[in-house]
């Protein structure tokens, strides 16, 4: 179980000399992974997501807060004893093509992991090729066709289930998929989701999903949890159902209005929030972050940040939903099916 | 409104590599053009020149005074020089020095170039910083104008004097495009991966950077020794070395400077055959500057 | 397809004689191993006032039969036959030289995606506008800045700044805009946009949809889409045309070929695709892999290797289109279906 507590994270600013003004990517966020869970940090570019995941698999340090991997603190350990943690939490990131080394075969990437376990635990020669055949069969791909060529002569999908392979090698707890399937064919995405789906039942493995499109988030499992994260905080969160169909935050509300409708299948949400101008990275606002493109901003909003707090709704089996808006309104935004 | 055109789609890159993926071998790569299998012979043909040719002829060539500047015959097929040896001989002799040191500079190079290169790119906080002050000293190092202070004490009697030097005071511009290419590469997510799967980092530079950096080091490697090549040329050349072997630099200043070759067609010969022979064979490493990028590159391979 | 003669309606859409008609085109990419076809036999029209989207995974040929469109396919590609004609230019593929390149900006505008970098990064976005409008011979450049700063506040951006910026200074979505405002800046009436909302996260791709509508009811234009993602299709587009491997197996309104897809290559890809509504337990992921140029089937049809209703008639010969209701498709077996 992955825990972390107010993870703050902030980058010195790009721009001249003069006037460099930092970039706080992340400002205090809270949440859990539970084992075999399956969570979704939604968000638009630019709001953090990524820089969660990316402190979650060690390649990004933290500010502040702390990061607790089953039981043990990160922030009272050095680098070099975190790595052993950390390796517990792979990532599946967004471009499978810059995920693999274009001048090796995909034997050669999948040995790599392999053969160094092989050494540490002192196992049987001929266990490498069998564990390299077995991943390879967890992730779907026949092992003779893939074996032997390079990634550039295997399609985007086949490249993803490659990269999920050979995080499994390390047989990790937590699989980080960082927009895992945005690079790939809207046809082909659910046969990623799924896979991920099954190997959570199959292996147990965690599931930490970052994406911008709502809809895939709901294909990861029964009892998925949702984070809304914009411009470094949580402004929500709860049971992905839960949040789906009864979104409480404003900012919500507009992601989920955002998805588009198929005609002649799907209605609109009739209370659809019109999409909003460009996100200015730059703008500091006092109080509630979201207020300056807010629909419904009042005077208390942009006095103080709004806290995370639990919403109306009752608590539901152990997932709470909670969010961070002063005057939430209730809309209905989501698509419905047409009878 | 322009459209230019672009690389074939990636579908019809996959159907082409996937119905070659068979017969893709290193072999082929290099004879893949008749450009390259000219180069690719001329090297040869030099190398042999430089392995064995010295063992071909006496040590001491045979003159003939009786002969002098002669043009070419059947016994002397590239004519005679000013003490009437033959020049054929003088050339098949004379590549040693050239080649060799050009090739001992280049692996020196080579070597210390790529090693800080990708120390300073892969560990810019611990290692970077001083390899980086190191580099900019030896940058700023003028090698030609050093050389010929240094002749003046030292008579660069043996080729891996010389290459010694040409190489140590030569691996700067590698070093910084090796870091910049290894800094880049550092963030790509196949490097990520491997650091975050628990490599350790010799294996990590090994295996996961220095194959995605070997085709712009090879190319850089062929480029460089032409220069060599050139910068020893022109000592000799220059007269600022004194050499007293023949060789292929020497022969030249031998050629404008002694036998006026200039203005006196009889010994036009002598002047051209190290001439050719320089341009040969650097025109053919350059050929072949390329080929480095499709070996190490799997996705450039055409065949 | 015959031209058809429906009436105008309330909106101003008039569906007389088609803006762009498609007749018969086949594409091939020559190499040394034979020829390998990328569009074959597509019949498509393009009407006034409607906005037309082309669906189809990786490899199907959309965007090189909307490069032809322009007569600007990539070489090895070479046209093999077939026609494009425009409502008052003839041919385009029979054009060359000046008479393409006018027909390329000021009767045809093309969108590339926002990730392409086509904008040049040396040159301010200003005076590349200029560049444009130069090179077909507009020499007023204080009409093509007014007419830049138009579309520009049309689409929400700020002027002044987008003008002056560099394209790294620019968002992914900005940066689609953009390329819109240079597609429409010589008052082209038809417009192609080839995956506009790819690399672009949910409400940037909201943004950009609602754009080109409304670009597109203003200026009356004819509108083209090509696209990966069902859903934007769905949602932008009123008539829609499914491409595998080089052929439209299904044509007609959006709404009709949603709601009762005819070709089972449609039906797969809605049972396939992520959504919001409907039952996660009855998506099902593609079989097979997306065809590749040398082994699509060059007797039979094209879609029989994943075809879940293939019979073994399906093998011999190619189906012929069906058309029911201005809905048109390729099938045998769906087309013995009782409605």
């Amino acid at each position: 179980m992955i825990t972390g507590q107010g993870i703050t994270r902030t980058f010195p600013g790009r721009g001249s000399m003069l006037r460099r003004e930092p970039v706080r990517a992340l400002r205090g966020v809270d949440f859990t992974i539970p084992d075999h869970g399956a969570v979704s940090f939604i968000g638009e570019s630019g709001c953090g997501k990524t820089t969660l995941g990316r402190i979650l698999c060690g390649f990004e340090e933290f500010d502040g807060g702390d990061l607790i991997i089953d039981g043990q603190s990160m922030k009272a350990l050095s680098a070099k004893d975190r790595a052993p943690y950390f390796r517990r939490i792979q990532m599946i990131h967004q471009d499978p093509y810059s995920a693999l080394n274009p001048t090796r075969t995909i034997r050669q990437i999948l040995s790599d992991p392999l053969e160094l376990r092989a050494r540490q635990t002192g196992a049987a020669t001929g266990w490498v090729s069998d564990r390299r055949a077995e991943l390879l069969g967890l992730v779907g791909l026949d092992p003779d066709y893939v074996l032997p060529r390079y990634p550039h002569m295997l399609s985007g999908g086949m490249r993803q289930r490659v990269v999920i392979a050979r995080a499994l090698t390390v047989d990790p707890q937590v699989l980080v998929a960082d927009e895992a399937v945005s690079m790939i064919d809207v046809s082909l995405r659910l046969g990623i989701l799924q896979l991920l789906q099954d190997l959570r039942s199959k292996l147990g493995v965690s599931l930490l999903f970052i994406t911008h499109d709502v809809a895939t988030a709901r294909y990861l499992g029964a009892d998925g949890e949702l984070y809304v994260i914009y411009r470094g905080s949580v402004v929500e969160q709860g049971g992905t159902d839960t949040i789906i169909q009864h979104p409480a935050h404003p900012y919500t509300q507009c992601l989920l209005s955002a998805i588009p409708v198929l005609r002649g299948i799907e209605q609109p949400g009739k209370d659809r929030l019109i999409p909003l101008a460009p996100l200015d990275e730059r703008s500091q606002p006092p109080g509630c972050l979201f207020a300056p493109r807010c629909p419904q901003a009042a005077e208390d909003c942009t006095a103080a940040v709004p806290e995370l707090a639990l919403s109306g709704d009752a608590v539901q089996g152990s997932v709470t939903h909670k969010h961070a808006c002063l005057h939430p309104q209730t809309r209905s935004v989501v698509a419905t099916a047409t009878a | 409104m322009s459209v230019t055109a672009s690389l074939p789609p990636e579908q019809l890159q996959q159907a082409l590599s996937r119905s070659r993926a068979r017969s893709a071998s290193r072999w082929r790569i290099l004879v893949r053009t008749p450009g390259r299998v000219i180069a690719l012979a001329v090297v040869i043909i030099f190398t042999l020149m430089a392995l064995v040719g010295p063992y071909l002829y006496p040590k001491n060539l045979p003159i003939n005074a009786s002969d002098i500047y002669a043009p070419p015959s059947l016994a002397h097929p590239l004519g005679t020089d000013f003490a009437g040896t033959d020049i054929l001989a003088l050339i098949v002799t004379g590549a040693r020095y050239v080649l060799l040191a050009a090739f001992i500079a280049a692996v020196v190079t080579l070597v210390i170039g790529t090693a800080a290169g990708l120390g300073a790119g892969y560990y810019p906080r611990s290692f970077g910083r001083p390899i980086m002050r190191v580099t900019d000293f030896v940058l700023a190092i003028p090698g030609f104008p050093l050389l010929m202070v240094l002749s003046t004490i030292w008579s660069f009697g043996s080729p891996l004097q010389m290459g010694l030097v040409l190489g140590i005071t030569g691996w700067g511009g590698i070093a910084r495009a090796v870091r910049a290419q290894t800094l880049s590469l550092r963030e790509r997510g196949f490097v990520e991966a491997a650091r975050g799967l628990g490599l350790p980092g010799r294996r990590v530079i090994g295996t996961e950077i220095l194959p995605n950096v070997a085709p712009y080091v090879s190319m850089n490697l062929m480029i460089q020794l032409t220069g060599f090549i050139y910068t020893e040329v022109g000592l000799f050349f220059l007269g600022i070395v004194k050499y007293s072997s023949s060789n292929w630099g020497v022969m030249l200043n031998n050629a404008v400077f002694q036998a006026d070759a200039l203005t006196n067609p009889r010994s036009l010969s002598y002047l051209l055959s190290p001439l050719i022979c320089i341009l040969a064979i650097t025109i053919s490493l350059v050929t072949l500057a390329n080929v480095g990028d499709e070996i190490f590159n799997p996705r450039l391979r055409r065949i | 397809m015959a031209a058809r003669t429906e009436p105008e309606t309330q909106t101003g859409t008039d569906s007389g004689i088609a803006a762009v008609r498609v007749r018969d085109l086949t594409v091939a990419f020559r190499t040394p191993e034979g020829d390998l076809p990328a569009v074959s036999h597509v019949n498509l029209d393009l009407f006034r006032g409607q906005i037309t989207g082309l669906v189809g995974e990786s490899g199907s040929g959309k965007s090189t039969l909307a490069l032809s469109l322009l007569n600007a396919i990539p070489s090895p590609g070479q046209v093999i036959e077939g026609s494009v004609e425009l409502g008052n230019g003839g041919n385009v593929l029979a054009l060359r030289g000046r008479a393409l390149r006018k027909v390329r900006g000021t009767d045809i505008g093309y969108v590339f995606q926002a990730s392409q970098n086509s904008l040049n990064p040396l040159k301010r976005v200003g005076k590349q506008l200029l560049d444009v409008g130069r090179s077909h011979g507009e020499r007023d450049s204080r009409e093509l800045i007014r007419r830049a700063r138009d579309l520009l506040d049309d689409m929400g951006l700020d002027a002044t700044r987008v003008l002056s910026s560099y394209q790294h200074e620019l968002s992914g979505g900005m940066r689609q805009r953009v390329g819109i405002v240079f597609a429409l800046l010589l008052n082209a009436n038809v417009l192609i946009l080839d995956e506009p909302t790819t690399a672009l996260d949910m409400l940037s791709q909201a943004q950009v949809l609602e754009i080109v509508r409304k670009v597109h009811a203003t200026r009356h234009l004819t509108t083209l889409i090509i696209s990966h993602d069902i859903s934007v299709i769905g949602d932008l587009c009123d008539r829609m045309a499914v491409m595998y491997a080089g052929r439209v197996v299904e044509e007609g309104p959006t709404a009709s070929v949603l709601a009762t897809p005819r070709h089972p290559y449609t039906r797969a890809l809605l049972t396939a695709m992520p959504r919001i509504t409907g039952d996660i337990a009855e998506a099902r992921a593609l079989p097979g892999r997306p065809p590749d140029l040398s082994s699509i089937p060059r007797e039979g049809c094209v879609f029989q290797p994943r075809c879940a209703l293939a019979t073994p008639g399906c093998l011999e010969t190619e189906p012929p289109d069906t058309i029911e209701d201005d809905h048109r498709f390729a099938c045998f077996v769906t087309a013995a279906e009782t409605r």
